[in-house]
């Protein structure tokens, strides 16, 4: 009994629909088509000295300080030595400085780490990224003049933070012994990620000295 | 039961006689696109997103676009047609999809993108995406370490036509490729498809018997890819995968497939939601547009918390 009565009414909705649907519109052309193209270790070179460095140096905390209070109140932490304008769900990126004693190294690995004890009591405290292979996206993601809406997409953002681990290893990372590297001290400016695992944070250098042998 | 249907009907007509199509005797509903529901990880992004909008007395409109472009604007177009209140859309081409969204905006139905960017801003109200490259990221360097930082390894790269399967495979090769021990002997594209990946995997494995390890742009292919490895007596080789299902879990309980990366699918869906309601209720619209949300590494150390997309404490 469906079809019986209802048609007209039935009838005016599909008139409804189809108007609607021949709506015309002009074909648009991709956004950004004529832009220059992107490129980001270009970017990065030219922000390095001029924002980077600088912005670093003046929002780092003590590392020390920095992780207490992370690891306590992450927001409080966020607010003072972190990027406001991170995303949402993400976690906190901190700048922090860090100065003391390397007491374990990995040269084995690509993706080589100092292991820095800042307090002296002996232990680890902190894991630094010496290179070649530079792990995540802290240090772009410490800097809260560089927010994901401003990138066409999700790839020129990726590249964008990996530009900045090329450029941290060209200039930096590479130039620091690989040789017998504990027990010498360790000075570095830079950024970590708080994670969630048990894994001593991780930290990238955009400044860093490794002192003589003892 | 039938008259009701006629008093509503006449309501109805009623109200085209005064020249609105919105019928205002059901709730407001909002349309939910995604891509073939054969894909658990799309299934779980609409179970997702209807639960929410029922939850806050929404009716749900649920439609696949089956990666098909043109059905997706036609899709668009029937929830014009119904008077949608917003569209929830899992997307069908970073630059296809702009025209479909500009022609919803312009007949005044927000879209709250999720799972895969358009390559346009201010169209949708929101793009709340998975950050893929952080995800690739950790199953790179879970599978680099899997490896040994050495050996042969095969990439099984998704749909073309999927933004994410592009930013995916930069994410695994940015760390990667920084290991001149790890060697690509081959990359195809196995099109998110599970059949498809194993009949590949039977033919790469054919060609390049000494590989160590396979990483795949997602879990489907790797669950493929691990079926075709088993057949072939090579459960040996390491192999890798993104999204997160309940297959992909229950594989790595098993000491079958070794890694994946999860992807909050279901939460990201509830929250595209959350932000609809917020914008038709509340007339607010989201902080940004763009919205990113950090993946999950999962191994035999966590693949027990999993369940349908969602981590458990």
């Amino acid at each position: 009994m469906l079809n019986t009565k209802p048609n007209w009414p039935i009838l005016a909705v599909m008139v409804g629909i189809s108007l609607t649907a021949c709506k015309i519109l002009p074909t648009k052309s991709g956004d950004g088509g004529n832009a220059p193209a992107f490129n980001p270790d270009k970017i990065v070179e030219e922000i390095w000295a001029a924002k980077v460095v600088p912005y670093l140096q003046e929002k780092a905390g003590p590392f020390a300080q920095v992780h207490t209070l992370a690891t306590t109140d992450a927001a409080a932490a966020g607010a003072k030595y972190g990027n406001p304008n991170k995303q949402a769900n993400s976690p906190w990126t901190f700048a922090v400085r860090l100065e003391g004693r390397i007491v374990a190294a990995n040269t084995q690995s690509r993706a080589a780490t100092v292991d820095v004890d800042v307090d002296g009591d002996g232990k680890a405290d902190a894991r630094v990224q010496i290179g070649p292979a530079v792990r995540g996206t802290a240090l772009r993601d410490s800097l809260d003049f560089i927010q994901f809406n401003d990138f066409t997409n999700q790839i020129d953002f990726a590249q964008f933070g990996k530009a900045f681990n090329s450029y941290a290893d060209k200039t930096v990372l590479s130039k620091l012994p690989r040789e017998a590297l504990e027990g010498r001290s360790a000075k570095v400016v830079g950024a970590y990620t708080l994670g969630s695992g048990q894994d001593l944070p991780l930290v990238t250098p955009a400044e860093a000295e490794i002192g003589p042998k003892p | 039961m039938k008259l009701t249907r006629r008093m509503t009907l006449a309501a109805f007509a009623g109200m085209l006689a005064l020249g609105t199509a919105v019928p205002a005797y059901a709730a407001d509903l909002i349309a939910i696109i995604t891509p073939s529901h054969d894909n658990p990880f799309f299934k779980a992004e609409a179970v997702g997103a209807e639960a929410k909008a029922k939850e806050l007395g929404y009716e749900a409109l649920v439609l696949v676009h089956d990666d098909d472009a043109n059905k997706q604007s036609e899709l668009i177009d029937t929830a014009i047609g119904r008077g949608a209140k917003a569209i929830i859309l899992d997307n069908a081409g970073a630059d296809a999809t702009v025209a479909a969204v500009q022609k919803a905006k312009d007949a005044g139905i927000p879209s709250f993108l999720i799972d895969r960017e358009i390559n346009a801003t201010g169209v949708a109200v929101a793009q709340i995406v998975s950050n893929n490259y952080q995800g690739a990221q950790l199953g790179a360097q879970e599978f680099v370490k899997l490896m040994g930082e050495k050996g042969n390894f095969v990439e099984l790269v998704g749909k073309e036509s999927d933004t994410n399967a592009g930013i995916r495979s930069k994410g695994y090769h940015d760390v990667i490729d920084d290991y001149p021990d790890l060697k690509m002997v081959a990359q195809q594209s196995a099109n998110w498809s599970q059949t498809e990946a194993y009949s590949k995997m039977e033919s790469i494995l054919q060609a390049n018997p000494d590989i160590k390890g396979v990483i795949s742009g997602n879990d489907t292919m790797a669950m493929g890819a691990y079926a075709a490895l088993a057949a072939a007596n090579r459960k040996d080789v390491i192999v890798v995968g993104f999204d997160g299902s309940n297959d992909v879990r229950d594989s790595i309980n098993s000491g079958g497939i070794k890694a994946t990366v999860l992807q909050p699918a279901f939460a990201q869906a509830q929250m595209a939601v959350e932000q609809a309601n917020d914008l038709i209720k509340n007339k607010k619209s989201p902080a940004k547009e763009k919205q990113l949300m950090d993946c999950v590494l999962v191994n035999g150390d966590n693949a027990a918390k999993l369940e349908t997309f969602a981590l458990t404490n």
